[in-house]
């Protein structure tokens, strides 16, 4: 339940404007992807959280002053293989959260990878954050703290070290996103639902190489 | 097969050491328990199989880290025998132990545990050597709070060694250089004993029996002198053999390194005239093997004088045991009953006082974390009271029979009731005991004979499968045959490859609810198992998926694995003989075409079956592309618990490689309801977290589909390629089994379609010989499609031509109904009323045939069908042109 705390869920009465936002999770397998997404979502955790396949799909909602943001989360599968499903997902997202282990330096190599892709090929105005999990094994560090903040600085990215194990920063990486994503213009919800069916337009482009693409 | 003869179940119990409860491995996991690790390591020990040593049967897992052991077991030991004082056999059975000893320091056991008390007799003359295997499965001793071996039969480098250490990284224990030459020691004591006809170092307490140790350690004498002049039996040594004498002082040399092995004793001079007697023995049942199955071949004799009226004992003690349990019985209530289970109230157990540094005092050692060794004999009888009214018959089913008559089902007095519980739903057939019974014994007796009754493995098949002989059936199935021993041993499993360290996270996520596949043995043989596929094809690669995928054959081959010593490698043969078949280049670095096609043909497949649903999914963008790939990659395997795969599977393996896109459609005909009142969102969480799913019903369902579905419907040009008819005796018994792909092709047959036109289309298309076929238009049924026929021979089809009327006259198919594409829809997208429209929609349940010229108008057409919700629609592939050779084309009669 700790991990509720901090996602003020709506109370049934929302006056305030709904937002809908597509958000994606990327990054290295076994970093917490799926971990994370379950923490937030479901305030659960599973030490053995089986590895995803393709991708998997989950909703939340918090509320922040008076708007209710409701994000629609793609969480990814992060063997390397299945890189070319990758822009089918992060395709029209307005958010990422680009996730690393930080007792592996390799997996923090492949999240620059991946906030650089990001950068060159989803919208020009996707919200990026870097999130650096299982903080909760602090004493296995191989990334420190201040290399991956100086790093998010310099590409402008939210950044935070989190523990989908204990909860700690979960629900406040979302926030910080839902605070920092554009209200005005995002708000209208059919919009939002048209993605799905875009998605599914662009399926018939020619692509290079790689799984059903 | 280790047959029960005469051998008593008998179950023992300890308990694994539980870690303290904050503890945590290095990478952040809970370590895994003890118990678990013990259930993993244990399974090895079931495929020891050897005359002198019983067997390990089972184990399972209770609360508290509690660990209930089966074995094989006989109420007489040497110990009772040798106290009744009419002992006088040592010469024999020494080199029985010796013999035991020696197979199992061959397979990396050592015993570490012997005594009188647990050599146990089987007749007179044939001992049994009992609970060898504590050390082993303990991991040295490592998993438990109490010391394995009797301090009397220690060797000295034991008491020197102390307790096992664990590396808390590996979780592996750093095993002590204590080597399998203990077990000469102990040997040498018992020896002694036997000859001395009494007890060394009896009545005395614990520490004088180690400090009796350390002082023999440190005399100058030798071990056997110190020995005699302790317990005063110098003068009975100087009576005994010069052989005899030096035996003894062989076994026990104080330094390991000079002591021999129990293979080096077995040549001694004094076993020469026993050796010659000795016959080597025979392993069991092998399934797949080079070795020549006549080489061994003993016909029983069917002397009047042994004739054994308990036919039970002639079956095997897993199958025994395995009935056992299904007749009621169980360990717990065993042990309970003879005051085993000895639980102390918790408050009990609670330290004395606690200080603020979290360091506790006083508490008292719980006795029953100790090792007791006592065995508790399991009682048959409710087994053999359940199987009373069985006829002697029915333990030796003549397979040859059932050929002429049509029941599967042995006859036996209650055969009526097998035949009604044949009908019973899975799970209630999968516990009645008198069933299983006559099905295991069936399928026993089939697998021996595989692969000459794999015709009737197949059958059986399709009834149900027990889950006794599920490994070896499922192996039958995929057809694992040829010596697959070398050719698995022959990979190379170690060496780093680079996908090591993505097999290296996804395996401790893989199915770890399931036990043993959560166990370091399990991890261990997972990773051997991916990396041999992995490096046995080349030409593919390892995809996140393929894990799940392994699991099934792993978790399957684990358990009863003492049926044959190559089960261990049935997991890698299934699984290349199961990806190919199923999978057929999926673990391709670009398998994107293969996926994409697979993908597509599940989509017509929906819209054939359930044009509303289809409708609805395409309306909210909810493609397969989005949910189906992990059911697809992993032939389901990652969407469901074990025990739903198992029976999944046991149907899908006998369908051919399309028959997995049915039970897709299987699955979203269960949901339907769900899935058609759902917007996008709401369906894709559905299948985030896949709901509960009927499984019994969903094979149901799929076999309906599959048998509904027009064979070329489901053509897919990345499918497995015929395999090459090396004989001609495989089977073609299963109306479901045979590929489309595996027929020979003609002008007639599917061609390869380009994605891009397959994703365009909505509809399935047909090959000109299935419409032809399914049309009957060649009279008699050729049984190619396994679409089954109606009883009432109406046709199975109706063919909608769309050509203009002017071309649909000038050449048809009989029987066929025109309605030009161009005039057929009015503005609003309805079918505009015309008399070939009523006999359509009067038709609705027949599969409805469109066939057009060479451009689009006939799959423009089918698409309009199926947004109008008419279901089994195709389109014949390349049109009327197509049918100009086969000479079906009529001129229609004038005026109609």
């Amino acid at each position: 339940m700790a991990g509720r705390g901090g996602a003020q869920r709506p109370n049934g009465a929302t006056q305030g404007k709904i937002c809908q936002f597509k958000l994606v999770l990327l990054g290295e397998s076994a970093v917490g992807k799926s971990s994370l997404v379950l923490r937030f979502v479901k305030g659960q955790f599973h030490e053995y959280q089986e590895s995803t396949i393709g991708a998997a799909f989950l909703t939340q909602t918090v509320c922040l002053d008076d708007t209710t943001v409701k994000f629609e989360i793609w969480d990814t599968a992060g063997q390397e293989r299945y890189h070319s499903l990758a822009p089918m997902y992060y395709r029209g997202a307005q958010a990422a959260i680009v996730v690393y282990d930080i007792t592996s330096q390799d997996t923090f190599g492949r999240a620059k990878t991946w906030v650089k892709e990001l950068q060159r090929q989803a919208s020009p105005n996707i919200v990026i954050a870097l999130a650096g999990n299982k903080a909760d094994l602090a004493n296995k560090r191989m990334v420190e703290y201040e290399e991956a903040q100086a790093y998010a600085e310099e590409n402008s990215l939210l950044f935070m070290e989190t523990s989908a194990k204990t909860a700690m920063n979960v629900n406040d990486i979302f926030l910080a996103i839902a605070k920092k994503l554009p209200k005005s213009d995002a708000g209208n919800a059919n919009q939002q639902r048209q993605q799905g069916v875009r998605l599914n337009n662009e399926q018939t482009q020619p692509s290079e190489s790689g799984c059903c693409k | 097969m280790n047959m029960l003869g005469r051998a008593e179940f008998g179950v023992s119990t300890f308990y694994a050491a539980s870690h303290p409860n904050d503890k945590c491995g290095p990478n952040g996991l809970p370590l895994t328990p003890n118990s678990i690790k013990v259930l993993g390591r244990f399974q090895y020990l079931t495929t020891i199989e050897h005359p002198w040593l019983c067997r390990y049967i089972d184990i399972a897992k209770s609360k508290h880290e509690r660990m209930l052991v089966v074995t094989e077991y006989y109420k007489t030991t040497l110990q009772s025998q040798l106290e009744s004082g009419k002992y006088s056999r040592y010469h024999s059975h020494c080199l029985s132990v010796i013999d035991g000893l020696s197979y199992l320091h061959s397979k990396g056991i050592t015993h570490h545990n012997l005594s009188t008390d647990n050599i146990l007799l089987q007749t007179d003359t044939d001992i049994k050597l009992a609970e060898y295997g504590m050390y082993y499965m303990t991991d040295w001793g490592a998993d438990v709070n109490f010391p394995i071996g009797l301090p009397q039969y220690m060797a000295p480098e034991i008491v020197c060694s102390g307790p096992v250490e664990i590396d808390d990284e590996t979780e592996d224990s750093l095993q002590p250089e204590i080597g399998p030459k203990v077990d000469t020691w102990s040997l040498g004591i018992i020896l002694l004993e036997l000859i001395l006809k009494r007890q060394l170092w009896r009545d005395i307490s614990l520490p004088e029996v180690l400090q009796k140790l350390l002082n023999l350690i440190n005399s100058e004498m030798s071990p056997l002198d110190f020995l005699a002049n302790e317990e005063g039996f110098s003068d009975q040594l100087k009576t005994l053999s010069k052989d005899l004498l030096d035996l003894l002082r062989f076994c026990l040399t104080l330094a390991p390194s000079r002591r021999p092995t129990a293979e080096e004793l077995k040549k001694h001079t004094i076993f020469r005239e026993e050796r010659q007697r000795m016959t080597p023995h025979k392993n069991g049942f092998t399934m797949c093997t080079m070795k020549l199955r006549c080489k061994d071949l003993e016909l029983p004799s069917y002397d009047d004088e042994i004739y054994d009226p308990d036919h039970l004992s002639q079956r095997g003690m897993a199958e025994v045991y395995y009935l056992w349990q299904l007749a009621g019985g169980e360990l717990e209530a065993v042990l309970k009953k003879a005051g085993m289970v000895k639980t102390q109230p918790p408050v009990n157990l609670l330290p004395c006082c606690g200080i603020p540094d979290g360091d506790m005092f006083g508490q008292e050692r719980d006795k029953a974390e100790l090792l007791d060794r006592t065995v508790v004999i399991l009682p048959q009888e409710q087994l053999r009271n359940r199987l009373k009214d069985i006829e002697e018959r029915a333990y030796y089913p003549l397979l040859e029979d059932e050929y002429a008559d049509n029941s599967q089902l042995p006859t036996s007095p209650s055969s009526c009731d097998l035949t009604m519980t044949a009908s019973l739903p899975l799970v209630i057939r999968e516990k009645d005991v008198e069933y299983q019974f006559h099905r295991i014994i069936l399928y026993e007796r089939l697998l021996r004979a595989y692969p000459y009754k794999r015709p009737n493995i197949w059958k059986e098949a399709r009834v149900d499968i027990p889950p006794l002989n599920r490994a070896h059936v499922w192996a039958a199935l995929l057809e694992v045959e040829g010596d697959i021993e070398n050719i698995y041993s022959s990979i190379d499993k170690e060496t780093p490859i680079p996908t090591d360290r993505q097999i290296e996270v996804d395996i401790p996520r893989c199915h770890q609810y399931h036990e043993l596949l959560s166990s370091p043995t399990a991890h261990a043989k997972f990773k051997r198992l991916l990396k041999a596929w992995v490096v046995s094809n080349p030409q593919y690669v390892y995809w996140q998926g393929l894990d799940s995928l392994c699991a099934p054959f792993l978790a399957l081959n684990f358990n009863h694995e003492g049926h044959s010593f190559c089960s261990s490698l049935l997991p890698i043969a299934c699984l290349s003989r199961f990806i190919p078949k199923y999978l057929n280049k999926f673990f391709l670095k670009d398998n994107s075409p293969i996926i994409q096609e697979y993908l597509a043909v599940f989509a017509h497949l929906i819209a054939f079956h359930d044009p509303e649903l289809s409708n609805h999914l395409d309306g909210i963008g909810f493609i397969p592309d989005l949910y189906a790939i992990p059911w697809f990659l992993t032939m389901y395997a990652h969407v469901f618990p074990m025990h739903k795969i198992l029976h999944l599977w046991d149907t899908l393996l006998l369908g051919n490689s399309s028959f997995p896109l049915c039970i897709g459609v299987a699955i979203l005909y269960q949901l339907r309801d769900r899935l058609l009142s759902f917007g996008f969102n709401e369906c894709i969480l559905l299948f985030s977290d896949m709901p509960e799913i009927d499984i019994e019903k969903c094979v149901q369902d799929s076999i309906k589909i599959f048998c509904s579905t027009p064979k070329s419907a489901t053509y897919r040009q990345h499918a497995c390629k015929p395999r090459k008819q090396k004989n001609d005796d495989r089977p073609n018994v299963s109306y479901y089994s045979r590929d489309y792909n595996e027929q020979p092709q003609n002008d007639l047959s599917m061609e390869p379609i380009a994605i891009e036109e397959l994703k365009a289309e909505k509809c399935p298309r047909i090959s000109a010989e299935d419409m032809i076929e399914l049309g009957e238009f060649l009279g008699a049924p050729l049984s190619r499609s396994p679409t089954k026929k109606r009883a009432n021979s109406k046709p199975m089809i109706i063919i909608v031509d769309v050509r203009s009327a002017d071309e649909f006259r000038k050449g048809m198919v009989q029987g066929s109904i025109n309605i030009p594409f161009m005039t057929a829809f009015s503005p609003e997208g309805e079918l505009c009323p015309c008399p070939a429209v009523t006999t359509l929609n009067s038709r609705r349940s027949q599969v409805i045939v469109v066939v057009g010229n060479r451009g689009r108008n006939a799959s423009n057409f089918a698409n309009e069908l199926v947004r109008l919700n008419y279901s089994r629609v195709c389109v014949l592939h390349r049109g009327i042109d197509i049918l100009k050779t086969t000479g079906l084309l009529t001129v229609a009669p004038a005026d109609i």
